[in-house]
């Protein structure tokens, strides 16, 4: 099977980090599909994968074919995909396609079938399970196309489940294996780590981890209630590099530096999972770091991109649906937990826009402090979804049973 | 060229050689990367219906089409008699083909309305933007509500239903957008 997948690089990372992460996937399978991938943006892919040469019109990679969506590199692509014309095309997130492709697709002069995939956003919300796998249209009847969603639930295409971090999942799943993330992740930052004010005070292998990957907002009230966490408990937070680590750095700066605090370099995707699957809290954003958060059953907060009218409410509603089923009734410690986790995520996802200004009326605190009713519940989701569809596996059985 | 964001119930486009009709709108689901629509489409050819789901980008070859203004004659059942005011021809249409926008037209309504035509076969109709309609049962009508921002259920008088704003009572005639079938305003 040959397998052609493009993605556009609209938000940072997020959206060539699931498209590498299926490329990989893909790529583990017993008698893996051939791939080619056509990315806009190699710089991108490149901070996720080092091997990734982000001046090279085309490359090999993996054993995939790496080609450029536009620009002077996009001749290289179409003479490749015109002397081996694509059969099935994976379009990441409704990307579209280049209009070379477009060209080569819908050939007048060619008579041979294609078949263009859309995989769509990952989202909680039952119509995941309504689109997925349902027919789509183009304009010629020899271009066919079709509807494959990620999810949460059966029904959907489920979440990619990648060697890797599956790796790295089972890894953390014990103590010893968990603090083996931790010192690997710790080497990764060098002897630098140990000059970072607070650190002496706390053992860095086994304090509280909370790395935070989100969008700008003003982390006044997150911080002032982490600090009042680590009064308590040994706290490290680890801002990784990006959009959020500014403005987090900032309030934890104007609270007087109140915990350990350690700027990440940007990790490779396979370091930054370890960090997720070892860490104990986190905060992430998007939908790559999203999926992996629910995979490692470690509480996490999710900060959804924010859409108009607030529509990432609704979103963020569908995924503590989810959530709910995991948790105790509305009486016991379980469901208290529940209840605050519920109020952080509806209050952090409360807004029109990110900006450093950007306010909210979040408590983490006394989700912190259910902290073990938190990780139960957590991790029985995580659970529930460890038995769910991987996407890759899942999307190659639909393609075979449609080509 | 037509994209999928401007596909409305009636709209014809091609796939291929065979012009599908739209005749309903199931359902749109917005994400970060747009609007994904599910719709109900026939082959105007084969008279094939399935449902299919689209992304806001996909572009299609638009059809060459015939429009005439024609009025609703009767309905007979499951079938629209539409009469052309000039030379009385009459045209059927079954509810099925009109999809939506049977709701939206009645047999006592005076304006004309667009009667599409592919291969000189009626395959489709777009009713006019705005269409009046008398709402036939709601809960009551709450006093003193008038900011038009909370909605309640409605039953038209074509028997499709509707959300309207709580200060309307049976009888009220209204507004609707058929693009949409969203309420635009009460009729003073």
């Amino acid at each position: 099977m040959d397998i052609d997948i493009l993605c556009k690089v609209v938000d940072n990372f997020g959206d060539i980090g699931v498209a590498y992460r299926l490329a990989r996937s893909l790529s583990e399978l017993g008698n893996p599909p051939r791939l080619r991938l056509v990315v806009d943006d190699f710089a991108s892919f490149a901070a996720l994968d080092p091997e990734v040469d982000a001046s090279a019109p085309s490359q090999t990679l993996h054993g995939w074919e790496l080609y450029r969506w536009g620009g002077a590199g996009a001749a290289r692509a179409k003479e490749a995909f015109l002397a081996k014309r694509p059969r099935i095309v994976i379009e990441c997130f409704a990307c579209g396609r280049p209009d070379w492709l477009e060209d080569i697709l819908f050939d007048p002069l060619v008579e041979e079938p294609s078949l263009i995939v859309d995989l769509e956003h990952l989202t909680a919300e039952p119509y995941s399970v309504e689109l997925h796998r349902m027919p789509s249209l183009t304009r010629s009847s020899l271009v066919r196309k079709a509807m494959f969603l990620p999810g949460f639930s059966a029904g959907t295409g489920g979440l990619i489940l990648d060697g890797s971090f599956e790796r790295a999942r089972e890894l953390s799943s014990s103590e010893a294996g968990r603090l083996a993330l931790r010192r690997r992740a710790l080497a990764r930052l060098g002897p630098a780590i140990g000059g970072t004010a607070g650190a002496e005070a706390i053992d860095l292998e086994t304090a509280f981890w909370v790395p935070v990957f989100s969008y700008e907002r003003d982390y006044t009230r997150v911080v002032a209630d982490l600090a009042a966490f680590a009064r308590s408990r040994g706290t490290l937070a680890l801002a990784a590099a990006g959009r959020s680590a500014g403005c987090f750095r900032r309030a934890w700066s104007e609270a007087g530096e109140p915990f350990p605090l350690v700027d990440l370099p940007f990790l490779p995707q396979e370091a930054w999972d370890e960090v997720l699957a070892a860490c104990d809290f986190s905060i992430v954003r998007g939908e790559d770091s999203w999926s992996r958060a629910a995979l490692a059953g470690r509480p996490f907060l999710w900060q959804a991109y924010p859409q108009e009218g607030k529509h990432q409410l609704v979103k963020v509603r569908a995924f503590l649906d989810r959530l709910r089923p995991h948790f105790g009734s509305e009486g016991s410690a379980s469901g208290a937990a529940f209840a605050a986790l519920r109020d952080l995520y509806l209050a952090f996802n409360d807004r029109d826009r990110d900006g450093a200004d950007t306010r909210g009326g979040e408590s983490l605190l006394p989700v912190l402090g259910l902290y073990p009713e938190l990780l139960s519940g957590f991790g029985e989701f995580s659970a529930s979804l460890g038995g769910a569809r991987d996407l890759g596996a899942d999307l190659v059985t639909f393609l075979r049973e449609i080509w | 060229m037509v994209v999928t964001s401007q596909l409305r119930t009636g709209s014809v486009f091609k796939v291929g050689n065979d012009a599908l009709v739209v005749q309903k709108i199931l359902g749109q689901k917005t994400g970060r990367a747009g609007t994904v629509t599910r719709f109900r489409v026939k082959n105007i050819v084969t008279g094939q219906t399935s449902d299919v789901a689209c992304d806001s980008g996909e572009k299609f070859e638009s059809v060459d089409l015939d429009i005439f203004q024609m009025k609703l004659s009767y309905i007979d059942g499951e079938t629209y008699v539409f009469m052309e005011q000039e030379t009385f021809e009459q045209y059927e249409l079954t509810k099925d083909d009109l999809g939506d926008n049977a709701g939206y037209i009645s047999a006592d309504d005076d304006y004309p309305i667009e009667i599409t035509f592919y291969d000189g076969k009626p395959v489709g109709v777009t009713p006019p933007i705005l269409v009046e309609r008398t709402i036939t049962y709601c809960e009551p009508g709450v006093k003193g509500d008038t900011s038009g921002k909370t909605f309640k259920p409605a039953t038209l008088d074509t028997g499709i239903e509707v959300a309207v704003p709580l200060f309307c009572e049976i009888g009220t005639r209204i507004k609707l957008d058929t693009r949409d079938g969203t309420f635009a305003e009460r009729v003073k």
